[in-house]
Order: structure tokens, then sequence, then C-alpha cells
């Protein structure tokens, strides 16, 4: 017999993992209507940072250059290449993509193809709900919560974080109002490589760290903020946790190798049924 | 529903976007071949009107009819086909082609099959004649002026072979001249037997072309009737407020 | 085909000079093209040991071609064509593995060819009524899927390893060159002349503006559909063809998504919407792929200089590199262009 807390806790664990990784995409494809797909690679990136800086300092102190170096990261191609060509939607898609494949690349020669798995900060985990837990996995679902409610106090409360609320709606409205785009535009790619660093790290303790891995988080990203809805924040944390649950269902009842299919498959209903997804919005520009 | 008479028929239109309503209840009938004016200050409902009437959005309530066939809701393309183009308010030409590509993507039949076709060559070249286009076929549009734009639009509509044609604001950006050869044109397109609909948000350059007017006015209907009728009316006068229609 | 004149004045924004497939194409870039097409036939002849490579250049020249015919004329960017091919791919492996391994290549060939065209379907017909970044996504995913499934069944499909019962079309460089010479130049001209006639322009408008062909009174969905299968025959071609000339059918050549990112790759290169530009690019692509940045970088670390060189071109040629070329040899005629 199935326990079902195990699927809710088990659910649960893969939802927060998911959240993680479809924020940042969903900032930079919400906020600036850009589609990132070197996203993934900021994500394998927080991996591989959060592997070498362990080499050097502690794990914590690790896991906080991770997510820094990939926040910076985030800015550097955007200052350094997507503003240039982000009114060319089609470029954009095919530029981040071969970054990406750059990364990898370089990703390979230093490290070569074979996966590793990451030490996580602690060990260990406890029997809780008729499965066995990890506590990094309980740590990585309080963080992603902590956050996710520092991005919405960041949101609503400070003026930056309106002001890159605002341009979301209305580049030319803000715009008007005074706001200083370009500050904007650097502020959001830094939050959004900040999580995807923050994913990556738990990525590569709990599953594995590869130059190819950036691929699968990639898809998942885009489906989560597809199904959630584009500019939509609350959206893709409800997309993320239903598609964690559902998957999680899946698994337990049809079997582990079906666990990607089932993403797309609510996809395509979703993207059938209702195109501009859950909670998706009209662009005003 | 409709007789050979009136071959475009609106019947109880509604349009809401969220809680704003934008064309409350709205019914009226164009007749076979007249020149019908459709006016109405700005934010009055016009554009949103036609476009429930072309199938870009769809009505919230309420029925549109084409030649007695229900069009409502359907997709553009299959409204087109059916006789009745448009001629948009800005101009929407396809910038990276030359103008007579322009004018062939509206004239070419819905087929994935057909390749190439003379009679196609022959509809193409004809109507940019008779737009005053055949000297620009080789240029791309945004080396057109102005007007050459907006006679580019019009041979576009005309291309698709309408038997109504609506034509939102095209006196915009004209000198007087323009207008009065503009009129003329409209007034030829009536004598080929081609219904007319033409949209502004004054009277002053349809008081000599139009049969009729209907005024539009917060999405409801104002007034139907003659030029005059309408000019005299008080209450289109306090819509427009100088009281100059 | 009627040979009708573009333009009732002799000069035409296409140029002087000798008509083909209803445009002008001025001397010089008549000439060039000449010069390239004859080395290019007498590959054999003057770089023998390039003839292996050339002839896996033909097919990527295909890919390129079938890939532009559809999304670089719509702008509806595909990462799925790699399914398309791969699907041709291991039907053919598939049925010499799984069924008879002497099973005939007239009829495992055609069967492929219609696999690769439902396949093609399958992913088109859902989220061609979607905007473009929707489209691109339920493309991109499913390679992924179609990858992974390759795994999960892995008893049909061998897995990684692959299936090696494909019989191999020669191992005659030269009459392997001249093999898939044969179907790239026929396919590249049809390709070209479906892109030159009035369907290939309702496919560049609707790239440009498709609201407006609706306007126009044409089914945007149908022809978008139909573009589809205009691409995926000869993706199913060029997929069973391959098959057959490495005899060995794998995910890594095949199917992953890198592969489809190097058809979109080479296509944006040559010049999005030209046929020709991404046909061409196919052949440079290669050669720097397999010749020059290999020997000099190795297998391995010749990638990062690939992809960087693809990055820069994109950006500062977004247009194409060989369209410009094209474009740069027009206006040494003196005309307007």
């Amino acid at each position: 017999m199935v326990n079902p807390a195990t699927i809710l806790v088990t659910g649960a664990m893969v939802g927060s993992l998911y959240v993680l990784i479809a924020i940042g995409f969903s900032l930079i494809y919400g906020v600036r209507g850009v589609i990132n797909l070197a996203h993934g690679a900021f994500i394998m990136l927080g991996a591989f940072a959060y592997l070498v800086a362990g080499g050097q300092v502690s794990g914590v102190a690790a896991f906080v250059i991770a997510i820094l170096f990939v926040g910076l990261f985030a800015v550097g191609l955007y200052l350094g290449l997507v503003r240039y060509i982000e009114h060319n939607v089609v470029i954009t898609f095919l530029a981040t993509v071969v970054v990406a494949l750059i990364i990898q690349q370089l990703l390979t020669l230093e490290y070569s193809l074979a996966p590793r798995s990451l030490e996580p900060i602690v060990s260990g985990g406890i029997a809780f709900a008729g499965t066995r837990v990890r506590y990094y996995q309980l740590i990585a679902f309080a963080l992603s919560w902590v956050a996710l409610g520092l991005l919405f106090l960041f949101v609503r409360r400070t003026t930056l974080g309106r002001n890159i609320l605002a341009t979301s709606m209305t580049e030319k409205g803000a715009k008007l109002a005074g706001t200083n785009v370009l500050y904007v535009n650097v502020a959001t790619w830094f939050v959004a490589g900040a999580f995807a660093g923050f994913a990556g790290v738990f990525i590569g303790t709990l599953q594995s760290t590869s130059p190819t891995m950036w691929i699968n988080p990639l898809g998942l990203a885009f489906i989560i903020v597809t199904i959630g809805g584009v500019g939509s924040i609350k959206g893709s944390i409800i997309a993320a946790y239903l598609i964690g649950f559902l998957e999680t269902m899946t698994v337990t009842f049809v079997g582990p190798a079906w666990r990607g299919m089932f993403a797309l498959l609510l996809l395509v209903v979703i993207i059938l049924a209702k195109p501009e997804g859950l909670f998706g919005r009209e662009f005003i520009e | 529903m409709t007789s050979a008479d009136t071959p475009l028929e609106v019947e109880n239109l509604r349009k809401e976007f969220g809680g704003l309503v934008a064309v409350d209840d709205l019914s009226f009938e164009v007749n076979s071949n007249e020149i019908l004016g459709f006016i109405g200050p700005n934010g009055a409902g016009k554009s949103t009107v036609f476009n429930c009437i072309m199938g870009v959005l769809s009505p919230t309530d309420g029925s549109v009819y084409l030649h007695s066939d229900e069009i409502t809701g359907q997709d553009t393309h299959e409204t087109v086909n059916q006789g009745l183009a448009r001629v948009s308010q800005e101009s929407n030409p396809f910038e990276e082609m030359t103008v007579e590509d322009n004018i062939r993507i509206f004239a070419v039949s819905n087929s994935p099959f057909a390749f190439s076709s003379n009679d196609d060559e022959e509809v193409i070249r004809s109507l940019a004649r008779r737009m005053g286009l055949e000297d620009e076929l080789g240029t791309l549009p945004d080396s057109l002026p102005h007007a050459g734009r907006r006679r580019l639009e019009i041979a576009k509509a005309l291309a698709t072979e309408p038997d109504i044609l609506l034509l939102d604001e095209p006196f915009a950006g004209m000198n007087q001249a323009e207008i009065r050869d503009l009129s003329e044109e409209i007034r030829g397109f009536r004598d080929e037997g081609i219904t007319l609909v033409v949209v502004d948000h004054n009277m002053r350059g349809l008081m000599q072309l139009v049969d009729r007017v209907i005024v539009l006015n917060e999405g409801r209907k104002l007034a139907d009737g003659t030029p005059e009728e309408v000019a005299d009316d008080e209450r289109v006068q306090s819509a427009y407020l100088a009281g100059e229609v | 085909m009627s040979k009708s004149v573009t333009s009732v004045t002799e000069e035409s924004a296409y140029g002087y000079g000798i008509p083909l497939f209803d445009t002008r194409v001025n001397l010089y870039q008549g000439g060039v093209l000449a010069v390239l097409l004859v080395s290019l036939v007498t590959v054999p002849v003057w770089a023998p040991p390039w003839a292996y490579l050339f002839a896996l250049a033909n097919i990527w020249a295909i890919f390129a071609a079938s890939w532009d015919i559809i999304s670089g004329h719509t702008n509806y960017i595909s990462f799925g064509h790699s399914f398309i091919s791969g699907a041709a791919a291991y039907t053919t492996a598939l049925l010499t593995f799984n069924v008879n391994p002497d099973m005939a290549i007239y009829i495992t060939f055609p069967l492929s060819v219609i696999v690769a065209v439902v396949a093609a379907l399958v992913f088109a017909l859902p989220s061609l009524r979607l905007s473009g970044p929707y489209f691109s996504l339920l493309t991109f995913v499913s390679v992924l899927v179609a990858t992974k499934a390759v795994f999960i069944f892995s008893t049909y499909t061998n897995g990684e390893m692959g299936i090696s019962t494909v019989s191999v079309l020669t191992f005659d460089t030269t009459m392997l060159f001249y093999y898939t010479l044969v179907p790239a130049v026929i396919i590249t001209g049809a390709l070209l002349y479906i892109s030159r006639s009035n369907v290939g322009k309702v496919l560049k408008a609707i790239g440009q503006n498709e609201a407006a062909v609706e306007a126009a009174g044409l089914d945007t969905t149908r022809f978008k559909l139909w573009g589809f299968v205009y691409s995926a025959i000869p993706m199913g071609i060029g997929g069973a063809l391959l098959a057959h000339f490495y005899g060995n059918v794998e995910p890594i050549a095949f199917l992953i998504v890198d592969r489809s990112i190097e058809i979109i790759a080479i296509a944006a290169v040559g010049g999005m919407g030209t046929i020709l530009g991404p046909a061409g690019a196919a052949y440079l692509f290669l050669f720097l792929r397999d010749e020059v940045f290999k020997a000099f970088l190795g297998p391995n670390a010749r990638w990062v200089a690939i992809w960087s060189v693809v990055l820069v071109l994109l950006v500062l040629s977004p247009q194409g590199v060989l369209k410009r070329l094209w474009t740069f040899l027009g206006n040494l005629g003196g005309d307007s262009s």
C-alpha cells in the first residue's frame, strides 16, 4: 500500500526544487519578454561553482559563492550580449542556446562528461511519512520558501522591486515614470541568476552534476512557466508544485522511467486548453 | 435572416473587456451597394465593432451575418474569403517585401499547392495600375509616401475581390486634394457594385460622399439616417460637444 | 511554372541579369554560384580525401534547406528537426534490427520518410495554432522526449550504442559523394522552387506579419502545416540517407538536441529564408567542424571554437553571412537593391 503522506512529502520536495528551477526563467521571460535559453546553463554553473568553491572553503560559504557567481555571470551575459540583441526574439533564442553549448563544451574540456555527485552541506536524513527524507532536501525546501518570501518582499516593498514590476507591465510607461530601465534589467538578471545558482547547487547535490545537465532543467523551466502563465510568479510556483506532485504520483504508480514524460503531457493539455497558462496575463507594450 | 438587400447585418453585438463594456447591444444593417458612413467620437467603440465583425476579436454576445451566413467569431480569413475586406486605419504592409509581393499575398488563392498563376500576375498588375502604383511595384513600402502606403492598403483589400469593403478612417493624414481624389475612387468602387462602409470620427469628409450615416457613442447607436438628418440631430451634436459634427 | 517578370520596369529590386525562379541574378552572383556548383560537383576530382566529408555535408545541406523552408520562412523556430530526421533514421534501423536485417531499401526508405512526416505532424498539429515561443518549446521538448524514449525502449533500440544492422550505401567515398549529391541538388532545387513560388512568399509573409496574412484571406494554420510537410519529406529522406551513410543509428549522431541546434545554426549563418544560404552554409560548417577546427584543436575543443564563431556571426550578421555576401555581389552590379 502506498502511503499518501509519502507522496505528499516527496512531491513537496520535488516541487520546491522545480520552483527554484523555474523562478529565474520566469523573471526574465515575464519581466523582459526575453526567453533566455542559457538559463539551464546558469543552473549548471551553480552546481559547478559549488563544486569548485567547495574544494577551497566550507559548504555554506561555497553555497553563497555559487549563488553570487551565477548572479554576476547572468548580469555579465546581459550586459555583454543580450541587451544588444533582445529586440530580435529569434536571434536571442539562438544566441542564448549557443552560449549554453559553449559553456557545456568548456565544462566538458575541464571536467569530462562523467557525472558526479556533490557533497551536501549536511548529510543524512530522517525517516518521515513512510519514506526517508534527506536533511538536505528539507533544507532546500525550507530555503526555497525563504527565498520566495524575500523575493516577494523585494518586489512589493522596495522601490527597485516595484520598478521591476512596473517595467514588466509596460516598458514605455516605466520609462516615462523615470525608471532607469538598464538598472532594472541588471537587477532582474542578477536575481534570476542567483535563483538559478541556488537551484544548481541543490540539483547538483541531490541528483548529479555533469556538463550536459543544463538541458533538462531548461525544458522543465520552460514548461513550468508556460503552464503557470508567463509573467506570473505565483503561476510558476503553483505549476511547479503541481508538476512535482503529479509527477511523483506517476513515478510511484507507473514507473520511474516516465518521470520526464509527465510534464510534457501536462504541457500539451494546458497549451491546447488554455494557452496563456493558468495565471497568464497580457503584455501591454 | 438577411435578404439580398442587406449583405451585412449586425445583431445585438456586445463586447466586454473585463469590466469595461466597449460595445453595448448594437444592431445595424448595411444595404446593398450603398456607401454607409459610420462615425463616432474617439473611444466610441468603432474599431471594436469592426474587429468583432472581421473576427479579430470574439464578441461577448450577438451575431454578425454576411450574405445570410452567420460569421460571428469565425477566423478572419474565412470572412475575407466570403467577400468582406477591410482597409485598416494604420497601414500594415509587409515591410520586407516589395509592393508587388504585398499585393500578391492578397491576390493568391488560399491553397498551399498554388505555386504560381498567370491570373494572379494579371490581377496584381491591373490593381497596381488602377491605384497608381505601377511604377513602384519593385520598391519597398517604406519608400512610399504616406498617400502611397494608403493606396497600397486599398489595393491589397481589392485584391481579395470583396463585395463589401470597410474603410477605416481612410482620409486620415490627407490634404483636401487627396480627400477629393479618394472620394472619387470610393464612388468608383460603388459603381462597380461594391458595398462600402466608411468609418470616420467626424462627418466633415463624409457629408458629400455617403448615402446614410450611423452614429456610435459609448458603444451604443445614437442615430441612423441621412447625413442632413444626422447633422441636425441634437443628441449627436451634444455627443460631439462643440456642436460641429 | 510561369516565367513572369518581376517588375514592369527594367530596374527592379532584384537586379539585372538572368531570370532564375522569378528572381534576377546578376552576373557576379551567377558567376560565383556557377563556380561553386562546378567545384562541388567535381570534389572527388580535385580533393579526393575530402569526398567523405562533402558527402556528409550533402546530407546536412538537405537538413538545413529543409529546416529553412518552414522555420526560416515563417520564423517559427523549430528545435525539433532532429526528431523528424531521427524518426526516419530510427525507422530504418528498427526495421532492420527487429524485423528483418535484409529488408529491402526500397521498402524501408519510403516507410522511413512516411514516419518522418507523421512525426512532424505530431508535434506540428497541436502547436502551430500557437505563437512562436510556445511552438519552439514544444519542439524542444519533443526532442528530449524522443531521446528519453530511445533509452526507455532500449531492447528495441539498443539504447546508447545504437543499431548497426543498417546497410551501408557504399564504402567507395567517391560513389558515396555522388549518391548523396544527387538528392541534395534535387531537394535544394525543389525547395528553392517552393520558396520562390507564391506559397513560399506566403510562408515568408507569415513570418513577418501573420495577422495580415489572415486578413488576406489565407488560412495561416493550413499553410504552416503544409510548410511542415514540405520540410518533413526531405528531412525524412536525409535521415534515412544518413542512416545508410553511417550504417549505424544512435542518439548522439541523429537525435539529441545538439543536432537540432546545429541545423538551426547552419541555417541562421547561411541566411534564413534563402534556401541556398543554409545549403551552402552546411558545407562551410562541416568543413570547419571536421577539417579545420578538428585539425587545430582536436575533436573536443573544436566545439568551443565552432560555437563561438557561430555566436559572433549570429550577433554581427543576423541576416546571415552568406546572404550578406550574396547581396554584396548583387550590389556590385551597380543597381538598386
